[in-house]
């Protein structure tokens, strides 16, 4: 039986002088072999679509297609036992292409090409990717924590086991999370909501700092983290990899594994699994009573991928329970100054694995169901469609035998629907539509006994997008994208009648009452409409071989989200009272982009600076206090205001022999509220890494050391608030300082790496990873905690690998 | 390509349907919130059995004042009440009561002295007095604050001032103290 199957893998780069000039002279040339058994195959007919190029390949199944300018091509490759294949090639020097194929008899159509390449989002755009085998070998443990290593990218933290990722100064929101081409939608507006993702199940993250990736939404202005699998191989194969990691710090571990079987055919299957176990972390001084957690996560995938059509089905389970650190349970202010001026947490247990109140348990369901059918004219039509099922719990500290009963209880569900339509090509420009939308329903449940912190909505959203590119050769690229995006809100919410007169409410929202009361509230049905444009342009040149410039600009627009319209209550871990306000409007912001860089084999860089202007920029400041039955709490409210960031980032990476890499980033934001001419609250100080890897030319092993700095924030706003206390018989008045940054900290990390065995296939690979060899003692201005607690001190880590 | 559109606009038709269809969201539950605190009533009784009732409300800043004469014996009972839905009224105090072992008033006072002792009809976990009956002696005159403060979880039962129980404060309300000869 035989069968046709073209794989097509980009082997050589020569690097040759004559892309510039325009002279037709490039060759292309490879083999094309079957697929099954790596024989060479002879007769099959090579050419170029709308030219008289063509080759046949020889005894040797090689063909040779001589005298080509530098360009784009169709390329169709047949058998005569085969349907023709299409493949489109940019040729900007002499290359080998070499191609598998493999012969149907009743299957003609079923083609399979893969690429070994994840194509870019977007051209004009700097973009950042990494394979997350290389974050599992930095000793990484949550997705975010993986972000360190990327210039322009941290970490907004909650504690240890909790992180959100913060591009460019903007979190939460402002930030889109991709996963096998759809959103993600968990409860993201919270600052202590870790993405609920298993980046385990995935193979490479790419990170877009800005609204570029439009395909996916134009409301993401700081960016967009984007995580894919790597496309299938065809032939019959079993393959997978597992890991064991075990810690010191924490006392505990994570195991993965991920199971792979194709088919000849285009058919395939793989199941994920992750699981996590850990217990009560430590700083260099003291155990960090309930900061352990607890993470198990599995995905299964099924699918075929041929040529000119595919499907896949995916379904994944994420679930985590992480514990808050026990201290950080504050009643009131004065609670919260004490814990300030304090060095250490106001609750030092033993350790545990337990996990007790206060607590998260965030529950993600995923279920995708992909289509694309590719025509001969290489447009591509994909379908999607996606279910998200997102369950989180929240636990507090509670009287009367309630600690078991969650204080937040939220189902958010969502379906969206994804149609899209690329590769449409018209001479030189190139483009791509498409429209997706989604229906979600986030349910509060009432069984808490607590005012809903965020209240039962209907949310719709329909966008639709056009992006094209021009290329005419290969050192210029010019490429645009526009989308509108239709948002609606429909809430019902009470409010205390109090709060809701308060706030004038009853005069300007009268049309939100629907004139039902409960006690002494008022339910309210809020409606909002929104129409989001958002756009982005830009261009790519070639100034010389090694010399690359991009600049891009993008205009995005955001709707508030549920916080910061309807937020309405206490916050327990900053002991504040947050109110979202219903008179806020969209956000607009544009950004420019630059990127310089420079690649030749010994010394890579890239320059990236950007500056950006929001206006409606939604942020929360402080307004007040407010006396309850716990004292006088501060109180934020949502406001928007006026937001200037520029920032730079800056990356190198040094061949300084055969042996030794040293690679260096930092880099700076710089972020001011224009209105109230204050600095914006929680933006990255200055940062940087550094790393040093060694590796004997003919050894297994390898040893990295990475070193990381932050400097202090000077630049916060004034938070802070004046509280008064009883002290030996008296009233004494205090500021309470929730302001000021810490002082800035170094980190020192070291890796050694070796190959311990490569039989029967199985590759095995042990790692020794020491995180924080100085056990320094430092706190995060990013970290939540940080008025709490240290960072958590030395961490060893053995971690064994196996690829089979 | 016209095909192709047509074909994707009747794959958006069933999501567009689901929207007609689930527009509305239904009104939820209210919520009536438990374990929260809307009044403290503190009683005052003087030796000579004359009642004294502070009514500390969420909802206004109450500023009625606690007479006391000084070096005299009063008996203050405290108690905390659920009153935010009119209709049913709820007494938290039995919920203290029942997790005694876990909470702790604590009195502190400013610009006044007054010796504060656990009374004999006191809940008591072992031999400390939880304080929610309790005797109140002033030894000078004077006026002042005092600050009643419910702490649950206190790490630590035999402090002196606020910062030494440690936990976190369920109720921190200030009442005005005059005291006189």
């Amino acid at each position: 039986m035989f069968r046709f199957v073209i794989q097509s893998l980009i082997l050589i780069f020569s690097y040759g002088n004559f892309i510039y000039s325009q002279s037709c002279d490039l060759i292309l040339k490879g083999e094309i072999t079957d697929l099954h058994d790596n024989s060479l195959l002879i007769g099959a007919f090579v050419s170029i679509q709308g030219t008289n190029f063509f080759s046949q390949t020889d005894l040797d199944g090689s063909y040779k297609i001589k005298g080509l300018c530098p360009g784009k091509y169709n390329l169709v490759i047949s058998h005569p036992k085969c349907i023709s294949i299409n493949k489109k090639l940019n040729i900007k020097q002499s290359r080998v292409y070499n191609l598998e194929l493999e012969h149907h008899i009743n299957e003609l159509d079923e083609i399979i090409v893969t690429d070994s390449k994840i194509s870019k989002l977007r051209k004009s755009i700097q973009e950042v990717s990494l394979n997350i085998s290389d974050i599992n070998s930095y000793g990484s443990n949550t997705l975010v924590e993986a972000l360190n290593y990327i210039p322009g990218a941290s970490i907004l933290k909650t504690g240890n086991s909790i992180g959100k990722p913060i591009i460019h100064g903007m979190y939460g929101s402002r930030v889109g999370i991709i996963t096998d081409d759809f959103r993600q939608y968990d409860q993201q507006w919270g600052p202590d909501h870790a993405p609920n993702i298993d980046f385990d199940s995935f193979d490479i993250i790419q990170l877009i700092k800005g609204a570029a990736a439009l395909k996916y939404g134009g409301d993401t202005s700081a960016g967009s983290i984007i995580l894919s699998s790597k496309r299938k191989k065809l032939k019959d194969t079993l393959f997978g990899k597992s890991s064991i990691n075990i810690e010191s710090n924490g006392r505990g571990g994570k195991f993965s594994s991920r199971l792979e079987k194709n088919y000849s055919n285009g058919f395939y299957i793989n199941g994920n699994f992750t699981g996590k176990r850990y217990g009560d972390f430590n700083t260099p001084n003291h155990i960090l009573s309930n900061s352990g957690f607890k993470e198990a996560n599995f995905s299964i995938k099924l699918g075929k991928d041929l040529i000119n059509k595919g499907w896949n089905l995916k379904y994944s389970s994420y679930n985590l329970e992480p514990g808050i650190l026990k201290s950080s349970h504050i009643g009131n202010v004065q609670d919260l100054f004490y814990a300030l001026n304090s060095n250490e947490p106001s609750i030092i247990n033993d350790f545990t694995y337990n996990i007790e109140a206060p607590k998260q348990l965030a529950k993600h369901q995923k279920l995708t169901l992909r289509y694309f059918k590719s025509f001969e004219n290489n447009t591509k039509l994909e379908l999607g469609y996606n279910f998200q099922n997102n369950k989180r719990k929240e636990f507090d500290i509670r009287r009367g035998g309630r600690t078991e009963i969650p204080v937040v209880d939220l189902l958010l569900k969502t379906h969206t629907l994804n149609v899209s339509l690329s590769g449409i090509d018209i001479k030189n420009w190139d483009f791509e539509l498409g429209i997706n939308g989604f229906f979600q329903d986030n349910f509060s449940t009432p069984d808490t006994g607590v005012k809903r912190l965020i209240p039962d909505y209907i949310k719709f959203e329909t966008g639709i997008y056009f992006l094209g590119n021009f290329q005419k050769n290969n050192s210029f690229l010019w490429e645009w994208g526009l989308r509108l995006d239709h948002v609606s809100y429909d809430s019902k919410k009470y409010y205390y009648k109090s709060v809701w007169n308060e706030r004038n409410y009853n005069i300007l929202f009268q049309g939100f009452e629907t004139g039902q009361d409960f006690a002494n509230q008022i339910l309210t049905n809020p409606k909002f409409n929104y129409l989001n444009l958002s756009a982005q342009t830009g261009v790519s040149l070639n100034i010389s071989n090694e010399l690359k410039l991009k600049m891009s600009y993008i205009l995005s627009q955001r709707a508030p989200n549920p916080s910061e319209l309807f937020s309405d209550g206490l916050h327990h871990a900053m002991a504040a009272i947050e109110y979202g306000s219903l008179s806020i409007e969209p956000e607009t912001s544009h950004k420019v982009l630059f990127s310089f860089s420079k690649n030749d084999k010994k010394y890579n860089w890239s320059l990236e600076p950007y500056i950006s202007k929001t206006f409606g920029y939604i942020f929360i400041e402080p307004t007040g206090l407010k006396q309850t039955i716990r004292g006088a709490f501060p109180v934020w409210s949502y406001d928007s205001t006026e937001a200037f960031l520029t920032g730079i980032d800056i990356n190198s990476s040094i061949s300084i022999n055969r042996r030794l890499m040293f690679d260096v980033g930092a880099s700076y934001t710089y972020a001011q509220d224009v209105i109230n001419k204050n600095p914006i609250i929680l933006i990255p100080p200055l940062n940087t890494f550094q790393k040093l890897k060694f590796a004997p030319l003919k050894g297994k092993w390898s040893l990295e050391f990475t070193h990381q700095t932050s400097a202090k924030q000077n630049r916060f706003p004034n938070s802070n608030f004046i509280f008064d206390y009883i002290e030996d018989g008296k009233l004494v008045s205090e500021t309470v300082d929730i302001s000021d940054s810490p002082r800035g900290f170094q980190k020192l990390d070291a890796i050694f790496s070796i190959l311990i065995g490569n039989k029967n296939n199985i590759r095995s690979n042990l790692r020794l990873i020491i995180q924080n060899i100085t056990n320094s003692d430092y706190r995060d201005y990013l970290n939540r905690m940080r008025f709490y607690s240290s960072e958590i001190g030395r961490n060893f880590q053995i971690q064994l690998n196996f690829n089979y | 390509m016209k095909n192709f559109l047509k074909k994707a606009s009747l794959l958006y038709l069933p999501l567009l349907t689901i929207l007609i269809y689930s527009c509305s969201k239904d009104d939820p539950d209210g919520i009536n919130e438990e374990e929260f605190i809307s009044n403290v009533v503190i009683s005052v009784t003087s030796p000579d059995g004359s009642l004294q009732t502070i009514d500390w409300d969420l909802s206004e800043t109450n500023m009625e004042t606690i007479n006391l004469k000084a070096n005299s014996n009063y008996s203050v009972g405290l108690s905390f009440e659920n009153r935010s839905d009119p209709t049913d009224i709820e007494d938290v105090t039995l919920e203290i009561i029942d997790e005694a072992d876990e909470h702790q008033v604590f009195f502190e006072f400013a610009d006044v002295s007054v010796d504060v002792t656990s009374a004999n009809n006191d809940t008591k976990v072992g031999s400390r007095g939880v304080l929610l009956k309790s005797v109140w002696n002033a030894s000078s005159t004077g006026s002042g604050i005092v600050r009643v403060y419910l702490i649950h979880q206190p790490t630590n039962f035999n402090a002196t001032n606020r910062e030494g129980f440690g936990g976190f404060n369920d109720v921190s309300i200030d009442i005005p103290v005059s005291i006189t000869d």
